[in-house]
C-alpha cells in the first residue's frame, strides 16, 4: 500500500521522531510505514487521518484504484 | 540505517518507549528470578539438600511457578508495545516455536542415524536461537 506520509509529514516540518511521539508508536514504525513496508492497523490510520485532517483514503492508496 | 540517529535500527532499541522499558525490566527481572529459581532447585535435587518428600516437591515445582511470571511479564509487553514492534515478535515467535520445533524434530531424524543426542537444553537454545534470529530479520525486515 502505497501512502503520502513522508510528503505530508515534510509539508509540516516534523522528523519521523516527533509524528511518532504525536502518534504514540515507534519511530521505526513511522519509518516502515513511510517506506511502504508496513501497513498500519485500522486504528492507526485514522490517527494519522485526524493529526493530517485529511481522509484515510487520501493518505493512502490501495494501488488497486484505477 | 535510521533516517535519524544514523544507527542501525534492527541492533537498536531506540524504538522503545519509557512504557517499552519499563515492561522490559520487568521481563529481565522476571526471568532472572526463574534462572536463579531454577539454578537453586536443580543445586537442592542434585546435591540431595532436602530429604524426599513434598518439600522437595515444592522446591521442584517453584522454578514452573516463577515462569508464568515470566511469561505474564511477557505478554503484558506484547500487549502494551506498539503495533510493529508486536509484529515482530509474533513472526519471530513463530519462527522460534515453529521453525524450533521442526528443527528439532529433522534432528531426532538424524540422532537415529548416530548423531549425537538432542538433549533439552539443546532443544531450547535451537528455539531461542530461532526467536532471536527471527527478532534481528524483522527488525532489518522493517528498519
Amino acid at each position: 500500500m502505497k501512502n503520502r506520509l513522508k510528503v505530508l509529514r515534510a509539508e509540516r516540518d516534523w522528523t519521523q521522531a516527533s509524528l511518532a511521539n504525536e502518534l504514540e508508536v515507534s519511530r521505526q514504525t513511522v519509518n516502515a510505514i513511510e517506506t511502504g513496508k508496513y501497513d498500519p492497523s485500522l486504528p492507526l490510520a485514522f490517527k494519522l487521518a485526524r493529526l493530517f485532517g485529511q481522509p484515510i483514503e487520501d493518505i493512502f492508496n490501495d494501488c488497486e484504484e484505477s | 540505517m535510521s533516517e535519524e540517529t544514523g544507527k542501525p535500527a534492527w541492533v537498536s532499541c531506540e524504538a522503545s518507549g519509557p512504557r517499552d522499558r519499563r515492561n522490559q525490566r520487568r521481563m529481565l527481572g522476571a526471568s532472572l528470578v526463574w534462572v536463579l529459581a531454577f539454578l537453586g532447585a536443580t543445586l537442592v535435587i542434585k546435591k540431595e539438600l532436602l530429604a524426599a518428600g513434598p518439600l522437595l516437591w515444592g522446591v521442584a515445582a517453584i522454578p514452573g511457578v516463577l515462569g508464568v511470571a515470566v511469561v505474564l511479564a511477557y505478554g503484558r509487553f506484547l500487549q502494551e508495545t506498539d503495533e510493529l514492534e508486536r509484529l515482530i515478535q509474533l513472526q519471530a515467535l513463530a519462527l522460534g516455536f515453529g521453525g524450533g520445533l521442526f528443527a528439532i524434530y529433522a534432528y531426532w531424524m538424524f540422532q537415529r542415524l548416530g548423531a549425537p543426542a538432542l538433549d533439552l537444553p539443546g532443544a531450547t537454545v535451537i528455539m531461542i536461537g530461532l526467536y532471536m534470529l527471527g527478532v534481528v530479520l524483522g527488525r532489518r525486515r522493517y528498519r
